[in-house]
């Protein structure tokens, strides 16, 4: 059973976390961290939560470095691990992979060697109120045999899934309500420790 | 760039402003002295103020500061119509203004019409060449199009120039990172440490880059500017300590068996750790237990 079939699936809570994080800083480049679990039939990957990382300085290391230590600390006590990487450029019109995402999501593939890249779709953000997609508005990257992120195509056979169906109806309420307010992410943990980047009750 | 006191000056009074406590006006002077950008804020509460006639005449020739500021945050929040309407009121009032003229070429910019803002911009460049928002309205124009590359030609150019700069310095930096260009975003930093040496942010992100870089000189390089860092702002900047702990801890990493004693370095790296267990332990409790773990990974190491 080789990672090209293997799917992922991402719960509304980690979903809705990054794409609002996105939204709170609409100037910049912001990445994130997927946290699950590879499911027992081993041919799912769970995404259960999300750690929204950095707005700023993405590309430089100590922070990152620091923020995976303490995340993986974190979860693995939970019985988690790190299962991916989230990045959303910072121009709308641009919807390549870059260098410094595909970097970071090889530094991921040593937790996790079946680590997903998710790119935020912005076309797709941009049209979601009038378009009403059901599916999740990123693409997903994974790596070939010659560790080369590869875009994989949504198709009937979807790799990348919402586990719960109505997640957009439930984003665009968020939206609409601007509670990207509330997200809080690593950058702002640093520059203040007492910001939890669990985000915990953000959704209550 | 502000300082913390400033920005909880600002919150505050948006705080204020945004509940309908009044000082509007204070708020968007504030927002122009500290040249932050908070466009949805600015749109909101200049337009409530503009629009109401018994408040716009208070302010005298202040008002049309405010169409100003109003119009580039509609701009920035692309309500160009309400942009375009600012615009027209000025042109009225100053017929002849190159100022005028710089907004309407900003307005083309916005539209993301690229060559006829481009030749607005140039011909306004010939009248003034020494002109620092229209050069910096053109390196964003490229940036904003993805020619990065011609971004960068063009700042570097500026800076020539106005090698004074500070904000282009950073934006500089800050392109050079983006791209992975370490060396060079070090080079934008160590400038800006020569003419604001004091500036602990500056002393921070060098040594970021150069820990990010790598290698036995820069992480050297980077523990002294993380320790200069914690020296400017009294011990209270998290990501300086972390950032002794993990240099320590790299720096080990690369000189283990060259029997190299660095009692100093392990002193500063324990003291590190010592106080960020102190600062979490008073204000981010439940994060503590990670902390402790992370931080004896990295003495382990060391």
């Amino acid at each position: 059973m080789g990672s090209n079939s293997l799917r992922y699936e991402i719960a509304q809570n980690a979903y809705i976390k990054l794409v609002l994080h996105s939204l709170k800083h609409p100037t910049s480049a912001v990445n994130g961290i997927l946290i699950g679990r590879i499911s027992p039939s081993n041919d799912v990957v769970e995404i259960a939560d999300a750690v929204p990382l950095f707005h700023s300085h993405i590309p430089l290391l100590p922070q990152l470095e620091i923020s995976l230590i303490l995340i993986e600390e974190y979860f693995s006590a939970k019985g988690f691990n790190i299962v991916g990487y989230f990045h959303a450029n910072e121009r709308s019109d641009d919807s390549e992979l870059g260098g410094v995402a595909k970097n970071i999501g090889d530094h991921i593939c040593r937790y996790f060697p079946q680590a997903a890249v998710l790119l935020l779709d912005n076309k797709k953000l941009d049209s979601l109120k009038k378009s009403k997609e059901r599916s999740a508005i990123m693409q997903l990257y994974v790596r070939d045999t010659s560790k080369n992120w590869k875009l994989v195509q949504s198709d009937a056979n979807n790799r990348l899934s919402l586990k719960e169906p109505t997640t957009n109806v439930v984003l665009l309420d968020y939206i609409a309500s601007e509670k990207w307010n509330d997200i809080v992410d690593f950058d702002d943990h640093l520059d203040d420790i007492s910001k939890d980047w669990l985000n915990p009750g953000l959704f209550n | 760039m502000v300082t913390k006191s400033e920005e909880t000056q600002l919150n505050s009074l948006e705080n204020q402003v945004d509940n309908g406590g009044g000082g509007a006006w204070e708020y968007l002077c504030l927002i122009r002295k500290l040249k932050v950008r908070r466009s949805d804020k600015v749109l909101k509460h200049g337009l409530s103020i503009l629009n109401d006639p018994k408040q716009r005449s208070t302010l005298g020739n202040e008002e049309w500061t405010l169409y100003e500021q109003v119009a580039v945050a509609a701009m920035d929040c692309q309500c160009l119509d309400v942009a375009k309407d600012c615009i027209k009121v000025l042109r009225k009032r100053f017929p002849e203004s190159k100022r005028v003229g710089r907004l309407e070429a900003m307005l083309l910019e916005a539209k993301g019409s690229w060559e006829l803002a481009e030749k607005a911009y140039t011909s306004l460049l010939e009248d003034n060449p020494l002109d620092q928002i229209i050069h910096k309205r053109r390196v964003a124009m490229a940036k904003a199009q993805g020619n990065i590359s011609v971004a960068i030609e063009w700042l570097n150019k500026y800076l020539e120039t106005f090698m004074a700069d500070h904000d282009a310095w950073r934006e500089l930096a800050e392109i050079y990172v983006s791209l992975q260009m370490y060396k060079q975003a070090a080079f934008c930093y160590e400038e800006l440490i020569l003419s604001q040496p004091t500036v602990p942010l500056y002393h921070l992100a060098y040594a970021d880059v150069l820990y990010t870089l790598g290698g036995l000189e820069n992480l050297q390089t980077a523990k002294k500017y993380y320790a200069s860092t914690i020296d400017l702002t009294g011990g209270k900047n998290t990501r300086a300590l972390f950032g002794i702990c993990l240099c320590t801890s790299a720096l080990t990493q690369l000189t283990k068996g060259k029997n190299k004693e660095d009692k100093e370095g392990s002193q500063l790296q324990s003291l590190a750790a010592k106080v960020l267990e102190k600062d979490y332990k008073q204000r981010a409790p439940d994060k503590l237990p990670q902390l402790t773990t992370a931080l004896n990974s990295l003495t382990l190491s060391s």
